[in-house]
């Protein structure tokens, strides 16, 4: 008779706090049932309380992995676009988060990656890193990656300068970016307040554009950077 | 069990005296150790788990009958998620699946009130439960029209079951009885003292190797000191169960002082065998919930069928 092989878990040993910053995250069924319920629950919150609605879902690529990216007025962004993709793919998408922020403390690591499904971004020592696991990640067919490539939540209203780590993502790949701009986010959540208000949300999905043409170069990187803020601004100022 | 019953019961009280004075006192030794320049620090670790559990464990049990069957229902489910996640068997999540929902409907049934009976917990379901549980894990690959690595699945998920959830559930079932201030305090108790005394006993007279292929550093001298000691333990507390004889008494505490020690032996060698040190790591110096409820395991139902046998439940 052969032995039998086990396959522990390899984050056996790992404390609570390591396992949740860990990525790639081990599916667990405990937190999936969760996140599956949390997003129902978000979803029907944000039709109600927020009255959200959501223009060109169609763009969305419907197979292979892609990446969102959208500009950044407060943590409803996040949410709206987690509603925006289908249920099914809700335990692939991955909000790329501040780890100094979103992963700075335990019950925050929880929130993060077990309803957000938050990717650990390190935007302050480790960018280059953090890039190379998205790529990682979206070299699986099926993942999609959602990027606020201002880096911050934006205060006056207006769109800051994208930055360049989404460039060099994507750079001389066939991985379909899409542009989305969500208004609203000002108003219904103010940076600094506690609580989101009744205000209406209002997402705008954009076309797909891929970077497969370019060479990969810092020209290129800051002409796909100004593209696509260029064409999340034009989402905006279609709502308007 | 309710919380007018916890505040005036004696044996609750109890207790509650006993546990914060042995809390206190370690406290004060660990201090004074510290002072005199020993090394502690591992101590102090296991001691800050303690701080955490004994509250846990103690205000669970306070608020009464439904809040004590819920906590080890939900200890039984994280139990087995432990081994399911040391094992392997955590990646095939329709089998894992099925044996959460069985585990669930333990607790349920030591819940309900007995359709025939009508006094608290469905005692006929809860050993018939077992039955369906095991039907429905054996369903699995059936459904799933797959036999390749089926049978380990399988045991393990049964083994998972039936150890980790059924056997560890009778300790909730002793939350329907009369006297399950006294039983549920008693156990938790001598359990946990039959575990510090192999421990101790072992490290002060521990010449000989008990089982050195199951786990290295328990000795025979321990073993056998943490029985002495188990065996002391219900005439010093005979205060939990005024309606014991010497006689139960005396099985009271060799089911501990023995029992504690096998379902020791069943987790190293489980431990051993995968490869692994500790179960899991929820309970800072003390590893996993199995590492802390191993000894339980054998102890609950044993003591459940001794007490049902010469007092019944209800």
């Amino acid at each position: 008779m052969n032995d039998w092989k086990y396959h522990p878990s390899p984050s056996i040993d790992a404390s609570m706090s390591e396992t949740l910053r860990n990525f790639p995250r081990e599916p667990t069924m405990l937190a999936y049932s969760v996140r599956s319920m949390a997003a129902l629950i978000l979803r029907g919150w944000m039709r109600i309380y927020h009255r959200m609605t959501v223009d060109g879902r169609e763009n969305l690529p419907m197979s292979g992995s892609y990446i969102l990216v959208c500009n950044h007025t407060s943590h409803l962004d996040t949410m709206s676009l987690l509603c925006s993709v289908p249920l099914r793919q809700i335990h692939r998408t991955f909000p790329a988060a501040a780890a100094d922020y979103f992963f700075s403390s335990l019950p925050r690591s929880a929130f993060s990656a077990v309803l957000i499904n938050a990717l650990p971004f390190d935007r302050e020592i480790r960018g280059a890193e953090s890039l190379t696991v998205c790529s990682e990640l979206l070299k699986n067919a099926g993942n999609v990656l959602i990027i606020f490539p201002e880096g911050t939540r934006t205060t006056t209203g207006d769109m800051a300068r994208f930055r360049s780590g989404i460039g060099r993502l994507v750079v001389g790949t066939d991985l379909p970016v899409v542009p989305c701009h969500l208004s609203g986010g000002t108003k219904a959540w103010p940076k600094g307040k506690a609580f989101p208000r009744p205000r209406k949300l209002r997402l705008r999905v954009g076309e797909p554009q891929t970077f497969e043409h370019l060479e990969k170069n810092s020209n290129s990187v800051h002409k796909i950077c100004s593209d696509l803020e260029e064409s999340v601004a034009k989402l905006g100022g279609a709502c308007e | 069990m309710s919380i007018d019953a916890a505040l005036n019961s004696s044996i609750f009280l109890t207790y509650l005296a006993i546990v914060v004075g042995l809390l206190a006192i370690a406290g004060i030794l660990l201090t004074i150790m510290g002072l005199l320049g020993k090394n502690v620090s591992s101590a102090w670790s296991s001691y800050r788990g303690w701080l955490v559990m004994v509250p846990i464990v103690m205000g669970t049990i306070f608020l009464g009958r439904t809040a004590t069957i819920i906590g080890i229902t939900l200890l039984a489910l994280f139990g087995f998620r432990e081994f399911a996640r040391a094992t392997g068997l955590y990646a095939d999540w329709l089998m894992t699946g099925t044996v959460y929902v069985g585990i669930a409907l333990l607790g349920l049934v030591v819940h309900l009130i007995d359709p025939r009976l009508k006094g608290p917990g469905w005692y006929g379901m809860f050993m018939a439960l077992p039955v369906y549980v095991i039907g429905a894990v054996l369903l699995v690959p059936i459904l799933r029209n797959r036999s390749k690595g089926q049978l380990q699945q399988v045991a393990l998920a049964i083994v998972g079951f039936v150890y980790f959830g059924w056997m560890f559930s009778h300790l909730g079932y002793l939350a329907n009885s009369p006297h399950a201030y006294g039983y549920l305090l008693y156990l938790i108790f001598a359990v946990e003292v039959n575990d510090v005394a192999a421990f101790t006993c072992g490290k002060l007279f521990g010449r000989h190797k008990l089982r050195e292929n199951v786990s290295p550093n328990k000795t025979l001298e321990g073993s056998l000191g943490a029985v002495a000691i188990s065996m002391l333990i219900p005439w010093l507390l005979s205060f939990s169960f005024p309606q014991f004889d010497p006689l139960h008494l005396i099985l009271a505490g060799l089911i501990v002082g023995v029992g504690g020690q096998l379902g020791d032996l069943v987790i190293s060698y489980i431990k051993r065998d995968i490869g692994i040190k500790d179960m899991g790591s929820v309970i800072r110096g003390h590893g996993g919930i199995l590492d802390r409820v191993d000894s339980m395991i054998f102890v609950a139902p044993i003591f459940f069928h001794m007490v049902r046998w010469f007092h019944g439940l209800i």
